[in-house]
């Protein structure tokens, strides 16, 4: 043991997915050169905006270390923003309106797993064409409208998006960090720990790394690759959950383009498109990466469509990086395996 | 322990196995051998469940296996190590030795137990790692112990090691005999499929020989020599279907000059026009990979080509086309074909440019065309417009060849031609091989298929382990002297 632990600060820097140097030099850069950068309103608003995409951007990486990818989360964030305030607005009780909104995204990631598993659909077909459901339903069921949250009778929204400075500081405190930033790590802490310390994550890591072998050892590949679909659609909601407690309303079209990002994120934290290799951890910095690109390009003066464009190229650039952590720098080397 | 009563499996156009009888007894390591497609592996995913038999019984245990999966016959004690191995890069040595057969404490992983059982498994098989080392940071050989080390865990009372040497070195190869040794001694019963025959009577007792899916006969290893063995490996006549003209040969056509690259050494060779040159040796020789880098699909470290006596300076396969370089791959369904394309357009893709006027293709001229070769190689089919995932192998293998016929070529490179092509198909592709040389052409072809090689080659290369071992002519070669060196069993080369 003694031998590991001299080892293990060296392996932890060489397992430290890229997009925590990424990340590190993105953020000293944009604190040196660009101002209000590094205030702490700043920092803690963009921690703020960043806790959705990181729950996204794991949820996407447990689908693609499978070897899959789930394009219907932004349409699920959208969907379940819009399942949830309906219900609180035909004045059913706030929390049983997150339970069921919840419970409605499980189901949708149960459909896409079993269009997946069962229907042998390609996981990039099918969850494109739920993501087209997702965001059709959200806009019927909103009449294309914005659905504000009512000011009362709904007591645990409210408490939820309590600044927990505020309350620990009341007087007149600039900063926040929410509850929902709390709920955000909760909720990663959870996931973390779920696929470390049980069959989960190492099944996951069979899925995608040897489906042959998997199977040939047991395991129920087709049950646990439908879970997947689950798992992610559930974490999904949770997003549209802080989304409908960040901006007080659902919006049908809040979710609209975060699977990009969320895609963009987890390629930055080292997810292989072809399954088997990436990390949760790796995901979540990426979309640290994602907002800091995008907050610091957006202080700098940089329209919203140029940061399209930058974020584009960082996903490709993230591909690249992958590839060359895989296979090393080899131009035209067409080996059979 | 394992006993197959009169086991009979056919593909379609192939009898894979035809009424097999073996049995294996407890502690016994049974060698089976044969050449390529003589059925070994057939029978063995016969046992393991992923092939059910057409015919006959299968007995573990002394009971009859009415329904067998890999899940079943895993479960009755029969462990798999197959050539390919089967571990998940991503995870350490102990989850993938417990993978789908993990201990829980409630919910959570008991990594304790686990990792002390692990390290158990490791020990007893004098492996001092870290049960949490990931698995792709291990050599292969270490690999190979890590899934004996998972067969072990699960209690597996048979094992099925599929050429496990095939990838190891030396003091790995003695370390895995070793633990044969040991399991031998606890009663485990294994098969054990190798081409390697020296180091058969180091570790079996017994031999199956099998040849064409049938059984020549079960030996005592103490009884048995090597040229005996050998013999019976190959051990048929060749009838005529070889329909070979041999010609007087004219120039040199390919020459290749102390070639080395990944997978062989210092091959140097000659293929002259009217010539058919045989490669031949083992699977794993270096053979294909030879053919690869000729063919500029691979890179090579050293030595030159020459087509024509002019030296071929890139290595690309663009090049070597211009240079009139054919290859027709080993695994014609996925770099021959495109099987959901129909023959005209697999066939015209190599001509595509010039039959058409400025890009822009030229349908009529196309169908013509290949209706000419249709009819000149009499291609079984109702149209040229029939996808090629719909053909029988050897119609494959006839259009791939037509394919590049049409591309005007000077050498044609033949990887494995009639594999999986029942004798109908096969004399009628040997027929074509004998009329492209006898218009002048040169043909270098790999093949496993002994009887093959000698009826079809004028020349013979022999390739062992990445090494040239020898080059016969067609009339001192015997099925016998072609082994030996495949083998590598003369004495320069040990």
């Amino acid at each position: 043991m003694k031998k590991d632990s001299k080892r293990s600060l060296r392996e932890l820097i060489r397992l430290l997915p890229n997009s925590t140097y990424i990340f590190v030099v993105l953020f000293i850069a944009f604190v040196a050169f660009i101002p209000n950068f590094g205030s702490a309103t700043n920092i803690s608003s963009l921690i703020g905006q960043a806790a959705i995409l990181m729950i996204l951007s794991s949820a996407m990486s447990v689908a693609i270390i499978t070897g899959g990818i789930d394009l219907s989360v932004g349409g699920i964030v959208s969907l379940v923003g819009v399942v949830m305030a309906q219900l609180v607005g035909h004045g059913m009780n706030d929390v049983m309106s997150i339970l069921l909104g919840l419970a409605f995204g499980c189901l949708f990631g149960l459909v896409n797993g079993i269009v997946v598993v069962k229907l042998k659909v390609a996981p990039f077909i099918a969850t494109f064409g739920m993501q087209g459901v997702a965001y059709g339903l959200a806009n019927t069921l909103s009449d294309s409208r914005a659905l504000y949250m009512p000011d009362e009778g709904v007591p645990v929204i409210k408490a939820l998006q309590t600044n927990l400075l505020e309350w620990m500081f009341p007087s007149g405190n600039i900063l926040t960090i929410s509850v929902q930033v709390l709920i955000t790590i909760v909720t990663l802490m959870l996931l973390i720990l779920f696929f470390k310390k049980t069959v989960f994550g190492t099944y996951i890591y069979a899925l995608g790394g040897n489906r042959e072998a998997a199977k040939l050892s047991n395991i129920r590949t087709d049950k646990w690759n439908i879970m997947v679909y689950v798992i992610t659609g559930l974490l999904a909601s949770v997003a549209a959950l802080l989304m409908l407690l960040r901006i007080n309303s659902a919006q049908p079209t809040s979710g609209d383009g975060l699977e990009f990002q969320a895609v963009v994120a987890a390629v930055l934290g080292g997810n292989y498109l072809a399954g088997g290799r990436g990390s949760i951890p790796g995901a979540i910095l990426g979309a640290l990466v994602v907002y800091t690109v995008r907050n610091g390009l957006s202080l700098a003066g940089v329209n919203a469509n140029m940061i399209m464009v930058v974020l584009g190229i960082v996903l490709v650039l993230g591909m690249v990086m992958n590839e060359v952590a895989v296979r090393g720098l080899s131009f035209g080397d067409r080996r059979k395996k | 322990m394992v006993e197959f009563r009169h086991i009979t499996k056919r593909f379609p156009g192939v009898l894979a196995l035809d009424d097999i009888n073996i049995e294996l007894k407890p502690g016994e390591v049974h060698v089976l051998i044969g050449e390529n497609g003589a059925g070994k592996s057939t029978l063995m995913k016969v046992l393991s469940g992923a092939y059910k038999q057409d015919e006959g019984e299968l007995l573990i245990d002394g009971k009859v296996v009415e329904k067998n999966s890999p899940i079943i016959s895993s479960s009755l004690g029969i462990g798999m190590i197959y050539q390919e191995l089967n571990l998940i890069p991503e995870l350490s040595i102990m989850k993938n030795i417990f993978l789908g057969n993990e201990k829980k404490k409630g919910i959570f992983d008991d990594k304790k137990y686990m990792y002390q059982k692990s390290k158990e498994y490791l020990s007893m098989l004098h492996l001092d790692i870290d049960p949490n080392t990931l698995v792709k940071n291990l050599g292969v050989g270490t690999q190979q112990m890590v899934e004996i080390a998972k067969a072990i865990s699960k209690n597996s009372k048979v094992l099925v090691l599929d050429e496990p040497t095939s990838s190891l070195t030396d003091s790995e190869i003695k370390e895995l005999f070793s633990i044969i040794r040991m399991l031998k001694e606890k009663g485990v019963g294994m098969f054990y499929i190798s081409h390697r025959l020296e180091e058969l009577y180091e570790v079996g007792d017994r031999v199956t020989i099998m040849r064409d899916g049938t059984k020549v006969g079960t030996y005592d290893l103490n009884e048995i020599k090597m040229d005996e063995m050998i013999e019976k490996i190959a051990g048929r006549k060749i009838e005529n279907l070889y329909p070979r003209n041999r010609i007087k040969h004219g120039d040199c056509v390919l020459e290749v000059k102390n070639l080395t690259g990944k997978g062989f050494e210092n091959i140097s060779l000659k293929v002259y026009s009217g010539e058919i040159a045989g490669l031949s040796g083992l699977v794993g020789a270096g053979r294909t990979e030879l053919a690869r880098a000729i063919f500029g699909i691979d890179n090579y470290t050293s030595g030159e080509i020459f087509v024509n006596g002019v030296k071929i300076n890139k290595n690309s396969t663009g090049e070597a086309v211009k240079a009139g370089i054919g290859l027709l791959p080993e695994d014609r369904k996925i770099q021959g074909l495109a099987l959901k394309k129909n023959i005209r357009e697999n066939m015209v893709i190599t001509v595509l440019s010039s039959l058409g006027k400025k890009g822009v293709a030229n349908l009529k001229k196309e169908k013509e065309v290949c209706q000419k070769y249709v009819d000149e190689l009499e291609i079984a089919t109702p149209t040229i417009e029939k996808l090629a995932g719909f053909l029988s192998g050897g119609t494959q293998q006839k259009v791939v060849i037509a394919k590049w016929l049409m591309a005007n070529l000077k050498l044609f490179i033949f990887d494995e031609p009639t594999r999986g092509i029942d004798v109908g198909a096969k004399s009628e592709i040997y027929r074509l091989m004998d009329e492209l040389v006898a218009k002048g052409a040169a043909v270098l072809m790999i093949s496993s298929d002994l009887p093959e090689v000698l009826g079809m080659s004028d020349r013979i290369y022999i390739m062992s382990q990445g090494k040239m071992t020898g080059c016969l002519n067609h009339d001192e070669a015997d099925q016998n002297l072609v082994l030996t060196y495949a083998y590598n069993q003369t004495e320069e080369a040990v």
